[in-house]
């Protein structure tokens, strides 16, 4: 979970670095920490600190991580020659290493050598038979090679044993959206929000989903999970907003033929509550965006 | 040390020594044979000057408070952590190599 404090703070430490500045080392750890994929600039900035041998021996222990957080930024950039030197020294440092094995695998994979990965990843397996990550991996190469199905069946399998990771649960949930499954995408999701439901992003994604599926109900439970992730950030989620404008005009269409008991009360006050922060906010951040928005809100109280 | 700690042992300091006027008190009443109802006004005093010091010092000295509120700043969680256990590197910036040559 990355907070604004040290979303801002990560911010800092980019621009000073790629300006030039120093700092390249606590924007690293921060990178590390945070788990953001900034591939580009933490290869550029950590072989500078690798290949300078001073720099990188007043490092001390820290020096290994270092290889392997560049290894596989560089895998990412497609620099496969830096990352095999990387792994190289590292093998050499440390040999007979699991570590090391994955980060080998993980470089066939990146290679586009499937079948040796596989390999790789079903010996490392054999060692050892519950390793979160290598089942993880497996998952990976099957969406890698476009065969979400057989991604959702070995990611099934893993939540069987696994049950409490969240990753886990949120890449299901994904899969399933992209393939347009959306019942089992909102079941993944309401596991994400039972295990933590301080989180008020995955309220908005469970409401994302409730909406697209339609439907009365879905959408009356769309918007009390639009209602509540504007709750737990204190009205600061323009998407829940606009969630809202969207979500009363939807039901409010749909029940045009019903007859007045099942109208819900609380509608016209949280549509025109919703539409006035809206307005609030884009004079604020946006102001030449505004008329935009007033135009759209007036066509989705009258339609 | 900063100006709190040294004014959180004042205060106690001060709390210490209304008690053992207190004490005191009580034994003199009990040599006059009088009975013991509350202690002089002056201890009292000194006890309302202790509690004022003390708070202040244990407001002052632990430092910043850090915030509660869920949507604070400090607190708001604006994106989830990308899920690199799942990364592929089978995306579209495979065709974009980095333009500076990197050697190692």
């Amino acid at each position: 979970m990355v907070t604004k404090t040290e979303e801002t703070q990560l911010n800092q430490l980019e621009n000073q670095v790629e300006n030039g500045g120093g700092g390249v080392w606590e924007y690293l750890c921060l990178v590390r920490k945070l788990k953001v994929r900034r591939s580009e600039i933490v290869l550029k900035h950590g072989l500078s600190i690798l290949n300078d041998s001073g720099k990188r021996s007043a490092l001390g222990p820290d020096e290994w991580t270092l290889y392997e957080q560049v290894a596989i930024a560089a895998m990412d950039c497609q620099s496969l020659g830096v990352a095999q030197n990387c792994i190289k020294a590292l093998q050499k440092k440390f040999p007979e290493s699991k570590r090391v094995g994955k980060l080998e695998a993980l470089l066939l994979e990146a290679k586009g050598m499937w079948e040796e990965a596989e390999k790789a990843y079903s010996s490392l397996l054999e060692d050892n038979p519950l390793d979160q990550v290598i089942h993880k991996r497996k998952v990976a190469m099957a969406k890698a090679q476009g065969k979400p199905s057989l991604a959702i069946e070995h990611l099934n399998k893993y939540l069987e044993v696994f049950m409490a990771d969240h990753d886990a649960w949120r890449e299901l949930a994904e899969i399933y959206v992209s393939l347009q499954m959306y019942k089992q995408a909102a079941f993944c999701y309401e596991e994400l929000i039972l295990t933590q439901p301080t989180l008020p992003l995955y309220h908005l994604a469970y409401a994302d989903v409730l909406y697209t599926m339609g439907g009365l109900e879905n959408l009356i439970a769309a918007r009390k999970y639009y209602a509540a992730t504007i709750d737990l950030t204190g009205g600061k989620s323009t998407r829940a907003l606009l969630g809202i404008c969207l979500c009363g005009s939807a039901i409010a269409q749909l029940s045009k033929g019903r007859n007045k008991e099942d109208k819900d009360m609380a509608a016209p006050e949280l549509q025109s509550l919703a539409a006035t922060a809206l307005e609030r906010e884009y004079k604020q951040k946006a102001p030449a965006k505004l008329n935009l928005l007033t135009s759209a809100l007036r066509n989705l109280k009258i339609s | 040390m900063n100006l709190g700690f040294v004014v959180g042992v004042f205060g106690v300091l001060i709390l210490s020594h209304a008690a053992y006027s207190t004490i005191q008190y009580r034994g003199l009443l009990k040599i006059m044979e009088e009975e013991f109802s509350r202690p002089p006004i002056n201890v009292i005093l000194e006890l309302i000057i202790g509690l004022a010091l003390c708070m202040w010092a244990a407001l002052t000295f632990p430092g910043k408070f850090l915030s509660i509120h869920p949507d604070s700043d400090e607190n708001r969680t604006v994106s989830l952590p990308d899920n690199s256990d799942f990364m592929i590197f089978n995306h579209r910036g495979r065709l974009f190599p980095p333009e500076i040559d990197m050697k190692f």
